[in-house]
């Protein structure tokens, strides 16, 4: 947090210190988009519980605030996933069809000034992928409409808290700076993430910008799964050993008592 | 309070993980049974992947027997030649547990495989139990001794490949004790548990094993066949999270200890009893999550089918 107010008191001060070209007739200077994230990497170990990010920036030749609006979309690694749907066979509940998608990705958050439909038109906003109804995965090797299941994909993916749209969550603290906090939970899985910022005036982006951020697993945690997926033996020898060695254990302490 | 599971990718709770551990080895430690009946399902409503329950379930087992099978040991209670003629077969049906296990996890199938093996096996199970049960209980009360109905072990007897079990004082076929360990290796895999309530009713009413080595021969069988299932789960499936195994370890063999004295203070019938009511309770809940409509008909996996 303190490195957070750190670079937003420096930017605060670049904009101070700098002579504003908005103010000497530049107008047909085009406004962009400086912006960072409060943490490049999150660790996860074994007290994580989720944390947030916070993602800032500043407008520089700013203009009106009037048709202005700033998309926050922080993405995750596409996963291949698999939908299925349930049917009743015989009284009892069964997976039927399945779909199989690729390029879903698996977290998707968006902080924004106003809901994006009322931002852009729907092509403007595919184009960028911005919104959780313009992830468009391909589905793999489906006999039917693969619609319902992208659909129950997204909704899934809400429920358990990796996909969000939350409008109106960017907040601005003077005429160019803002910032939002995007909430990063447990479930997330390592790899890269993107973090994309886009300054959008009437409808159309004029600057955008895009951030790395990792999300990895440390110490300990990174090495019991690794070694469960390198040294897969040896990982499951070490369970049996300390299953026996605890059982063997706890009969020797509780006999001297009993 | 929250710990992170590094192969079940989630954080949880991990004083209700110990307190999980302790309750399901109090219930293991108080009936003589393993317990991974119970933990499975617990774990999976508690919101772990059933992959992951299932596999490493196996090792909370493995544990709680480890000091019943210690305690049978040094009263030179276990036939050591049945325990390894039985595990001749069930590491075979391990083998094809922990297959058909991959095969329907790619197929979709696998938690309605796990959840329909549970109804059948507790609803059949508990109902024995509880008939079983209330007909000793009744006759205690008239005063009436009985004797467990007698089984034609004629087709038994019949079967080729004799050997001599000394310690179970048995001259029999090995086939059927191949045959159990198979069917216990096979389920093991499947449902995450040890089988106790399969070996030792087998043992005592298919192969006429006297009672006094049929719980050290049985913890034993447990330990090796849950040892096993365990390497296999973590080599094929990667489904073994030795984060959580450690947590339902050391609550499960507490309150294993535990649930020894305590169930020393009731009487056999009463204890079959309240077992059997424990599992058709389960067997009913498990029956109830299959047919009542779900919240959402899709579900999501991640990976390729």
């Amino acid at each position: 947090m303190k490195r957070v107010l750190l670079i937003l008191a420096l930017l605060f001060a670049a904009f101070i210190l700098l002579p504003s070209p908005v103010g000497s007739g530049g107008a047909a200077q085009a406004e962009d988009l400086v912006s960072g994230i409060s943490q490049d990497i999150i660790q996860i170990t074994s007290s994580y519980t989720g944390t947030n990010i916070v993602v800032f920036g500043a407008i520089e030749r700013s203009q009106s605030a009037q048709g202005r609006d700033i998309v926050v979309v922080v993405r995750g690694p596409d996963e291949p996933m698999t939908v299925r749907r349930r049917d009743r066979v015989a009284g009892i509940w069964v997976n039927r069809d399945a779909a199989q998608f690729e390029g879903l990705p698996a977290y998707y958050y968006l902080a924004s000034t106003e809901p994006v439909a009322r931002i852009a038109p729907r092509e403007a906003l595919a184009r960028y992928g911005i919104g959780l109804q313009s992830l468009q995965p391909t589905a793999v090797g489906s006999h039917h409409d693969p619609e319902p299941f992208r659909q129950a994909a997204i909704r899934y993916h809400r429920r358990v808290g990796l996909y969000a749209e939350s409008p109106g969550s960017i907040d601005f603290l003077s005429e160019s700076l803002f910032r939002t906090r995007v909430p990063v939970p447990a479930g997330v899985t390592r790899g890269q993430y993107n973090v994309e910022v886009y300054l959008f005036r009437d409808g159309e982006v004029v600057s955008a910008q895009s951030t790395p951020l990792f999300v990895d697993a440390t110490g300990l945690e990174r090495r019991l799964f690794n070694m469960a997926h390198d040294a897969p033996l040896s990982y499951g020898l070490a369970c049996v050993f300390m299953a026996i060695l605890l059982g063997w254990i706890s009969s020797v302490l509780f006999r001297r008592p009993g | 309070m929250e710990i992170y599971l590094p192969v079940a990718e989630m954080s949880v709770n991990w004083l209700i993980v110990i307190a999980l551990g302790t309750l399901v080895g109090f219930l293991s430690g108080m009936f003589g049974v393993g317990g991974g009946f119970l933990m499975t399902p617990l774990l999976v409503f508690t919101g772990i992947p059933s992959t992951v329950a299932v596999a490493t379930t196996l090792s909370h087992v493995t544990a709680s027997s480890m000091s019943g099978a210690l305690a049978q040991w040094r009263k030179r209670a276990i036939d050591f030649t049945m325990a390894g003629v039985m595990l001749g077969g069930g590491i075979v049906g391990t083998l094809f547990g922990v297959w058909l296990f991959a095969l329907m996890r790619r197929q979709g199938q696998m938690d309605l495989i796990v959840s329909l093996t549970y109804v059948i096996m507790l609803g059949s199970i508990g109902v024995i139990m509880l008939r079983e049960s209330l007909a000793s209980l009744r006759a205690y009360r008239s005063g009436v001794t009985v004797s467990s109905r007698p089984v034609n072990r004629g087709w038994i007897q019949a079967l080729p490949f004799k050997m001599r079990f000394r310690q179970s004082r048995l001259y029999i076929s090995v086939i059927p004790p191949i045959a159990i360990g198979f069917v216990v290796g096979a389920l093991s895999a499947i449902m995450g548990i040890g089988g106790g309530f399969i070996i030792v009713p087998a043992m005592i009413y298919l192969l006429r094993m006297p009672t006094n080595v049929v719980m050290g021969t049985s913890l034993l069988q447990i330990i090796a066949i849950t040892a096993i299932t365990t390497v296999l789960q973590a080599t094929s499936n990667y489904a073994v999270d030795i984060v959580l195994a450690g947590l339902l370890v050391s609550g499960g063999v507490v309150g294993a200890q535990l649930g020894v004295r305590a169930g020393a203070k009731l009487r056999g019938e009463q204890l079959r009893l309240l077992l059997a009511v424990l599992v058709l309770a389960v067997g009913a809940g498990l029956a109830w999550q299959l047919v009542v409509r779900p919240a959402d008909v899709y579900s999501l996996s991640e990976g390729a089918p």
